[in-house]
């Protein structure tokens, strides 16, 4: 009798919890695609392409947690990206050039390994330095910035002067950082030969299995107490105070860890690519991969990783096809998907889910 | 963090500072607010002892949501002082006040709607627990929480999505989040705005059971709430404080029955009653 004043759309009251299963059985089926079908049906020159965008992915992983969760729209991702990439970039030039100096510094007439240079010569050291100089330079700009309640649009455009910043730094230092060229030849990558198949397809498999391990983790945060906290944040930081929390210290916590994630991307992208240079993480970069992060759907952590490999495909597609149109075409999808699809392929394909289900019981 | 503060519970105040038992619980003196040039509060005093329910009522606008601003920190005072517990509040910070012991509610509620009823109350319980350890899965359900549910009569409702409350309903989680924040002093913006009259008066019979082991200051300028819930009241004008007193005394005072005739007619007739 009273199924008549049912409201017609009612929103689900008790969240659903997806069955157990789901989740670790999709989980299962990538794992098996990127690890044991990729790599089997894929020629080199695809297999390190996919590699190239699952670096990619881990930035944007990243930016899923910082902006999708956390609400900090960070514009300069880019910058930790390439401060992991420069620390892998100089131990394998330091590698290469076994006792002398890189070859980049001769030709820019540099006569004694710069005391920078020094400790990087040392694998571990440079491998810890790409995860901890992001997270430090994170650290600080967030106990900075936020504290101060920098947020929304200045905390992005701060973000964006930043990557800027970075390549100027760069491009003014020829002689420490190889300037507009950036750092590149490299041969040998822990004993192996870089240019063979093999060692390629071992990079390959060491991105995907970090990808997996890293989201993972970031999953893990996100169904934390603490990542209710994030989400708190986001949706109101002011309210989060009256609750005894620091929002600053939350947001400054989870933009470290993005840093952190986005510096292993940078250190794992130089021997798979070959190069690290100012072009590669300046601000442009750093957009498209937020624009990715947009497209996929920026509330779910899948859906970040979904959009940068997507995007990575459609610029290598477009950009060859149509470079003149690329970047315009890419505004064009931002605006497109933040107005019509807030929630990304990943927010269209759980509502796809959801009504199938809901019309299937 | 480094900011766990030595108390730990409420009731576990055997510090030093206990020799401040004859001290108020707050004491605010000579506040002043002022926005540009115009004073929202000039020159208050107001004590309120451990364990009382006080009423703070007055007209809109006469300043009692910038009163409540001022104790947890999210105005700055132009002059005057607040002491919690005989410390000195000025210059802290809105979570700082929060992790002394005093929280407050909203005169619009605002709860976080992306998250489960019973989320939001785990959320405002586990403040005092190190951030770290925030990092656990953190499943099942405290029994303080439990008890706050139970409550706030919302333990049904308890895996729902906070935002498909109703405004009753979102103003009682509100008041449950206070409540498993374990405070020592709860302000309550205007609780009962917007309620119809069943949920008004289950928001008093709350109100009541609160105050029983809490110290509670409530602005409220419904005069049949008062009338009521309330004992001590302290009344609010322009600003300033126009007089302390029962319920009954308060009511029966010209000059306030003037301000609220001055106001609204409902108002009016609500005071007159
Ligand atoms: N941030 C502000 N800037 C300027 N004026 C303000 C600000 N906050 C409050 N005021 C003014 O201060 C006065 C007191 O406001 P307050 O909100 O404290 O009143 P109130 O007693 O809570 O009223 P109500 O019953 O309507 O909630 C009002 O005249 C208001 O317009
Ligand atoms: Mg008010």
């Amino acid at each position: 009798m009273t199924a008549v004043e049912a409201p017609v759309e009612a929103p689900p009251v008790v969240r659903r919890e997806p069955r157990r299963w789901q989740g670790p059985a999709a989980f299962a089926a990538v794992a098996l695609l990127a690890l044991v079908v990729a790599p089997l049906l894929l020629e080199p020159f695809r297999l390190g392409l996919l590699a190239k965008y699952l670096c990619y992915a881990i930035v944007a992983l990243g930016i899923g947690l910082a902006w999708g969760q956390g609400g900090m729209l960070t514009l300069g991702q880019g910058v930790f990206f390439g401060l992991g990439g420069y620390a892998m970039g100089m131990y394998l030039k330091l590698h290469d050039a076994g006792g002398d100096l890189p070859d980049f510094m001769v030709w820019s007439g540099v006569e004694k390994l710069p005391a920078l240079w020094t400790p990087f010569g040392n694998p571990v050291f440079a491998l810890a330095m790409a995860v901890a100089v992001p997270v430090v330079v994170a650290l600080l700009l967030g106990a900075l910035v936020f504290r101060q309640r920098v947020r929304g649009a200045y905390f992005a455009i701060l973000t964006q002067a930043l990557a800027a910043a970075l390549v100027i730094l760069l491009v003014g230092q020829q002689g420490l950082t190889g300037g507009t060229n950036g750092l590149t030849n490299f041969f040998d990558f822990f004993g192996q030969d870089l240019a063979a198949d093999e060692t390629q397809r071992g990079l390959y498999l060491t991105v995907a299995v970090v990808l997996g391990v890293l989201y993972l983790g970031a999953r893990q945060l996100v169904r934390s107490r603490f990542g209710r906290l994030l989400l708190a944040v986001r949706d109101g930081e002011d309210r989060v105070r009256f609750l005894g929390y620091n929002p600053a210290t939350v947001k400054t916590l989870t933009f470290a860890v993005s840093a952190g994630m986005a510096g292993i991307a940078g250190a794992l992208f130089v021997p798979v690519v070959g190069i690290i240079s100012p072009a590669l993480l300046g601000v442009v970069p750093s957009l498209e991969l937020v624009v990715g992060v947009a497209v996929g759907g920026r509330f779910a952590l899948a859906g970040a990783i979904l959009g940068a490999v997507v995007m990575g495909y459609a610029r290598t597609y477009f950009s060859e096809e149509l470079p003149a149109a690329w970047l315009y075409l890419q505004g064009a999808l931002f605006v497109l998907v933040m107005t019509l699809a807030p929630r990304g392929i990943a927010g269209l394909a759980a509502g796809l889910v959801r009504r199938r289900r809901e019309a299937g019981t | 963090m480094s900011e766990a503060p030595a108390e730990t519970t409420p009731a576990a105040t055997a510090s030093p500072e206990t020799a401040l038992l004859e001290t108020a619980l707050l004491e605010i003196r000579g506040l002043q607010v002022a926005f540009g040039g115009f004073r929202a509060i000039d020159g208050v005093d107001l004590t309120v002892g451990r364990g009382e329910l006080r009423f703070l009522i007055g007209p809109n606008g006469a300043g009692k949501t910038t009163l409540i601003d001022v104790i947890t920190g999210l105005t700055k005072p132009t002059a005057g002082t607040v002491r919690f517990e005989g410390l000195d509040l000025a210059g802290r910070r809105e979570h700082e006040i929060v992790r002394l012991g005093v929280g407050r509610t909203f005169q619009t509620s605002v709860v976080f709607e992306e998250l489960t009823v019973l989320e939001n109350l785990d959320l405002a319980a586990s403040f005092r627990r190190p951030l770290w350890s925030l990092l656990r899965r953190g499943r099942g359900v405290s029994e303080e929480v439990a008890a706050a549910l139970e409550t706030i009569g919302l333990t049904s409702l308890a895996r729902s999505r906070a935002g498909v409350l109703s405004h009753g309903q979102r103003q009682w989680l509100e008041i449950g989040m206070l409540i498993v924040q374990r405070p020592r002093l709860l302000l309550l913006d205007e609780p009962v705005a917007g309620m119809a009259s069943d949920e008004r008066e289950r928001t008093g019979e709350l109100l009541t059971e609160i105050a029983r082991d809490h110290t509670v200051i409530v602005v409220e300028h419904d005069m049949d709430f008062l009338r009521r819930y309330a004992s001590q009241v302290t009344v609010l004008h322009e600003g300033k404080v126009l007089m302390e007193g029962s319920v009954d005394e308060v009511r029966a005072d010209p000059h306030v029955q003037e301000i609220y005739l001055g106001r609204a007619r409902e108002d009016a007739e609500d005071a007159v009653r």
